[in-house]
């Protein structure tokens, strides 16, 4: 437990820079830069991407599509190197693409031709003879849930078929690795669960390896073996989900009265301690935490009002550090 | 073995919405680079003909194409029932010209659209561009398709024109003379299918919304053309009847619309059924240049569009 908190305690650079890229790395990344004239999207990306399934995270305009994107050589890198299955991105582009499937975040899919004929079309695109396209079409279509509806127009499909039409285009080709760019975009809360039960089914019972790009780190969480997260293009934090998250508990204590008490005694005891309103809040390390706040109110005597367990937000989460204070202010940062 | 998974991910997945019926992998034969291309040229064909699309898709189609037949029909009928064996209608200008530039002008506006403002509009083009071609491969594969589906549209009536000729003719040396004339009329009919498929592809392809599409190549077309027969007629008659050869503005003029470029490169060449524009003389090579710079306009611009467009 202890270790845990000196790991989470470390600043980023540290924490990510030394550790050498896995042997089996599906993705590997090398200084990828990409800059849009004054914008840099990617930031001296290095991160390697183990098999299995992987989050992908990151704030809106954290650079998450971009990487996909260049991955797939749908854009050119402004720097640095990447590199998927082994192929390297800038030369093998064409080998990536035969062995990845890849959804995009935005609306793909034309409206007058059915879920079939569609998916037929993009296996046959994908290199399938045209009796297997049809086949393996058919075939990710029922995998991703759809039987008669197949035979609609995608017009008429609702936002979470329509998801899946593209979950099954990209499945169709028979790729060894899915890059899905926020699988969840547009749907309501049962569509969110049910993609993602398809998504952990895809990565774990039918062994194809997935990096799946979200904001909502609680949402990747669920489902991913791995997460690495970005900000403003660079790497905060590449690590397993287990590690991440247990050290990435935290604790909110309110007391009627006597909340600057409260912290200097927390402080003096050697937590990490932020005020906010009328509660203070302290990096949860294990369980002595908890043993250590409630020895330090009722030394105080203080009239304690709420104690609970919380997440951090995503930023802070990730930046391995303590919550300094106001960024854990009003609930609304929680990731779940 | 797929029974067992299934058994296994019936019970793992008790909600039931999602049956889980085993994932197969595909170690069967992949296509090459080639093969992918040449399966997207085919889907484009068919439907720049309205193939594989709905009833209403292929009005535009069947329409063009049997008005485009019309001249050899009535060409067929002609020689049948007077019995003459002069055909009526020339290989190479397929007269009466405005009739083969007013329903090919239809065909591109309605059509070309078709095949590359839909994926556009859809924005299915990162789909394509995540897949083993390269970024060059969908405007060529495109490109051949309408290049092929205007082939359809102007060749197919050449050869009804021929085989109902040859059909009344008697003499050997009469099929031979036919023949002999009907290639020229082909190899010019080519070159109008690639001029006028890569020029309306490209006018196309700038518009993911179909009437704007559609809107901007036919204007293209409509405008150039009336334009340059307009500056002809200015030129043949703004000198006074008296004037024996036609002036140099109505030799020129018909350089700035690619069908009347592609009727002065045919006179260049040495074509003699008159035409939409005069014989131009002298300035004959200049056809064949404007020719060649459509049709690299055309090509060209499309492979930059594409180059350009986005994969958001
Ligand atoms: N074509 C472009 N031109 C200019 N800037 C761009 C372009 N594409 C992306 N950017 C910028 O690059 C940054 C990263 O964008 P990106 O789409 O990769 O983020 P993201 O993590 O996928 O965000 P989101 O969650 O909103 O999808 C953003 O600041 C964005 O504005
Ligand atoms: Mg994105």
């Amino acid at each position: 437990m202890t270790a845990q908190q000196g790991q989470a305690i470390q600043p980023a650079p540290e924490l990510t820079a030394p550790r050498p890229p896995a042997a089996d790395a599906v993705i590997r990344a090398e200084a990828l830069t990409k800059r849009y004239g004054a914008v840099t999207a990617l930031d001296k990306l290095t991160v390697a991407v183990p098999a299995g399934i992987t989050g992908l995270v990151g704030a809106n305009g954290a650079g998450k599509s971009t990487l996909v994107k260049i991955l797939l050589g749908l854009l050119e890198p402004s720097d640095g190197r990447a590199a998927v299955l082994d192929q390297d991105c800038a030369r093998a582009g064409q080998r990536i693409r035969t062995l990845t499937g890849y959804m995009p975040e935005h609306d793909c899919l034309p409206a007058d031709v059915t879920a079939t004929e569609f998916v037929t079309h993009l296996g046959r695109m994908s290199g399938l003879p045209p009796t297997a396209a049809k086949e393996r079409a058919a075939d990710s279509l029922r995998h991703v849930g759809l039987y008669e509806e197949r035979y609609r127009q995608i017009g008429t499909y609702s936002t979470g078929m329509k998801q899946r039409v593209k979950l099954a285009q990209a499945l169709v080709g028979d790729p060894k690795l899915l890059l899905l760019d926020e699988p969840t975009n547009g749907l309501d809360p049962a569509g969110r669960s049910a993609m993602l039960e398809l998504v952990e089914r895809i990565g774990n019972v039918f062994g194809i390896s997935i990096l799946v790009a979200s904001h909502l780190l609680g949402e990747v969480e669920q489902i991913c073996d791995h997460l690495v997260a970005i900000e403003a293009g660079k790497l905060l934090r590449a690590d397993t989900v287990r590690s991440v998250t247990r050290a990435s508990r935290a604790l909110v204590i309110e007391v009627e009265e006597g909340t600057e008490l409260l912290r200097d005694e927390l402080l003096r005891r050697g937590l990490a301690v932020a005020v906010e309103g009328r509660g203070v809040t302290v990096g949860l390390a294990g369980d002595q935490t908890f043993d250590v706040v409630r020895d330090a109110v009722a030394e105080l005597g203080l009239p304690l009002n709420r104690m609970e367990q919380r997440r951090h937000r995503l930023e802070e989460l990730f930046s391995g550090d303590q919550p300094a204070a106001g960024v854990t202010s009003g609930g609304a940062g929680d990731v779940r | 073995m797929s029974a067992e998974i299934t058994a296994a991910g019936a019970a793992a997945n008790g909600a039931g919405v999602i049956h889980d019926i085993g994932y197969q992998a595909y170690d069967g034969p992949r296509l090459g680079r080639a093969q992918i291309m040449l399966a997207l040229g085919w889907h484009s064909l068919k439907s720049a003909f309205g193939i594989g699309r709905g009833a209403k898709a292929k009005i535009v189609p069947v329409f063009t194409f049997a008005v485009m037949c019309a001249p050899a029909v009535v060409n067929a009928i002609q020689l049948a029932v007077t019995g003459t064996h002069t055909r009526v209608v020339p290989y190479d200008t397929y007269r009466p010209v405005a009739l083969r530039v007013l329903v090919l002008l239809i065909f591109l506006a309605a059509q070309a659209p078709e095949v590359v403002s839909r994926d556009l509009r859809s924005h299915v083009l990162p789909l394509y561009f995540a897949r083993p071609i390269r970024r060059a491969d969908y405007p060529l594969a495109k490109l051949a398709a309408f290049v092929a589906a205007c082939l359809v549209l102007i060749e197919v009536p050449l050869l009804v024109l021929y085989v109902g000729t040859v059909t009344q003719v008697r003499t050997g040396s009469a099929v031979w003379s036919e023949t002999r004339a009907l290639i020229p009329g082909l190899l010019l009919g080519a070159a109008w299918a690639a001029v006028a498929a890569a020029l309306g592809l490209l006018f196309a392809s700038f518009s993911s919304r179909r009437a704007y599409a559609t809107g901007s190549v036919a204007i293209f077309f409509f405008l150039t053309w009336t334009l340059a027969l307009l500056l002809t007629s200015i030129g043949e008659h703004a000198f006074g009847p008296g004037l024996q050869q036609p002036s140099a503005l109505a030799r020129l003029a018909g350089l700035i619309s690619p069908f009347t470029a592609l009727d002065g490169m045919r006179q260049w060449l040495g074509g003699t059924s008159p035409g939409p524009v005069p014989d131009p003389g002298g300035y004959g090579a200049l056809y064949g240049i404007a020719v060649l710079a459509f049709l690299l306009a055309g090509a060209g611009g499309l492979l930059l569009r594409y180059r350009k467009v986005g994969v958001a």
